[in-house]
């Protein structure tokens, strides 16, 4: 079964420069270098002409350099942005741990964000209220929930997001350079947590520039290259492939 | 904006939760907490009454009373409207990062407020027992009057909240037109009291067959002009489907232009 295609997907960006767009002499030759290259300044393609299939249960890991498209991909993925030409179709529900905590409002406390954040992530009432415990146990916030989260260090703030985000159980998960939230000991059980969604057949869909976890932890990679897939295969390959590029 | 409304109704846990969560982080930390929902009104309502009723005399028996029967709806609309104007930037970061129907953000905006004006209604019982008006029958129909000025209200601010993403001036503009909008509708002062030959501007004015709705209802004890609710429960829903079409064909572009 296929969990996630993209066919013939890409995606522009409009520029909106608030300066004179020649200002120097540096922006005047780069300037003149988009010109050459007959495309217009004012738009740029973040993703061109992608074709991707993802089957069901597989870990896929998207390397590429800044600016390459990854977030762009897992945007149009979780739905945030429509693609400006092609189709993109996902099989049940995604959850992005993208950007964690995102909805939390700092003056309440960490029980009335995990709800709301439960419910921006597509879960119900009910479900959050039978796995609250397991969410705050596997935050370690436990003698902190009550506490309003303007309150929290940043780390306790990342944890109670990625602890939500962990507990909303989708079909398909989008990582995006998460896994570093917290200590040793968390980023850990972040692991553990990752690994029985593989074992339960979950789709995994994770950028990362860490390419060991590349390399170890996905059944296949591929590599963005300016909006464009460069190649598409064997994990090991992939890497090697990069690295070789960009040494 | 069938979609839009399919939308709406899935996420109306979330627009619950979210329209709870403003009330509830509005008042935290402060000693007063949901007490300032009657402080605010009422510190408003005696500057009004210090300068329209001391000050400038305008002759009217139990002005406070009739002050208050339209300021408070009005309190609503223009919060409403002034907050979802900003709704849809504010929650970017919601936006950008996880895949919601933007509708409910202003529609947060005005449920909130209505919801705080609801709350605020006790305070307008307190005046009109403390002044001796009744009630009678014609308070049946406040949910029929609410219900209008609730979409007009979400319509105006579906435009509104989804051109301010690209037009930021509105965040200035706004603010500024609706306290125009408010002196210019019969909320300080009754209508008798605008000359017979601007009464046109007057009929003009949506806001004003609904604030003078409330007040017949609350005031004056007497039925309000149907044919003025059927003509603005016409106009509210024209706009509430423009509201909801418009903002159909924006929506895709909050994630890029935020």
């Amino acid at each position: 079964m296929i969990a996630v295609e993209f066919r013939g997907v890409s995606k522009k960006y409009r520029r909106r420069t608030e300066r004179p767009r020649i200002t120097t002499l540096k922006s005047y030759f780069l300037y003149d270098l988009w010109r050459r290259r007959g495309r217009s300044p004012d738009v740029i393609w973040a993703l061109r002409d992608i074709d991707l299939r993802v089957e069901k249960g597989i870990t896929l890991g998207i390397i590429g350099r800044n600016g390459s498209g990854k977030s762009t991909l897992l945007k149009v993925l979780s739905r945030i942005l429509k693609p400006d030409i092609g189709t993109m179709s996902v099989n049940g529900m995604v959850a992005a741990l993208i950007e964690l905590g995102a909805g939390f409002h700092p003056e309440l406390t960490g029980r009335e964000n995990v709800i709301i954040n439960g419910i921006i992530l597509g879960l119900s009432k009910n479900e959050i209220k039978s796995k609250f415990d397991e969410i705050v146990d596997f935050a370690e916030l436990k003698e902190f929930i009550d506490d309003p989260v303007r309150t929290y260090s940043s780390g306790m703030y990342m944890r109670l997001g990625f602890s939500v985000a962990v507990h909303v159980d989708p079909e398909v998960l989008l990582i995006d350079e998460v896994l570093a939230v917290g200590d040793a000991m968390f980023t850990r059980k972040c692991m553990e947590r990752m690994n029985t969604f593989k074992k339960r057949d979950k789709t995994i869909i994770l950028v990362s520039h860490d390419l060991e976890l590349i390399r170890s932890w996905c059944d296949e990679a591929i590599w963005l290259d300016r909006g464009l897939i460069k190649l598409k295969g064997n994990p090991s390959e992939v890497v090697e492939a990069y690295t070789k590029e960009t040494l | 904006m069938i979609d839009g409304l399919t939308q709406l109704y899935r996420y109306r846990v979330l627009v619950q939760v979210l329209i709870l969560r403003e009330l509830k982080a509005r008042y935290r930390g402060t000693s007063l907490g949901f007490l300032w929902s009657f402080v605010n009104p009422l510190v408003l309502m005696l500057i009004y009454v210090l300068i329209f009723s001391i000050y400038l005399r305008i002759d009217m028996e139990n002005y406070s009373v009739f002050l208050l029967s339209g300021i408070l709806p009005w309190a609503w609309f223009s919060s409403g409207l002034n907050e979802s104007t900003n709704s849809i930037i504010n929650n970017g970061g919601l936006i950008k990062k996880v895949y919601l129907p933007s509708e409910i953000f202003p529609l947060v905006s005005v449920g909130s407020n209505m919801l705080h004006y609801l709350l605020s209604i006790p305070l307008l019982f307190i005046f009109l027992f403390f002044f001796e008006i009744k009630l009678s029958w014609p308070v049946i129909f406040f949910p029929v009057i609410l219900c209008i000025q609730f979409m007009f209200t979400y319509g105006l601010a579906l435009i509104v909240s989804s051109l301010t993403v690209r037009f930021r001036d509105l965040l200035h503009v706004i603010p500024n037109l609706l306290m125009f909008w408010f002196f210019l509708t019969p909320i300080f002062y009754p209508i008798t009291m605008v000359p017979e030959r601007y009464h046109i501007f007057v009929d003009l004015n949506p806001m004003a067959h609904l604030m003078m709705a409330y007040q017949a209802i609350f005031f004056y004890n007497q039925w309000p002009s149907v044919s003025s609710l059927v003509g603005m429960a016409g106009l509210s829903s024209i706009l509430l489907v423009m509201g909801l079409s418009f903002f159909e064909t924006r929506k895709d572009l909050f994630a890029e232009e935020i």
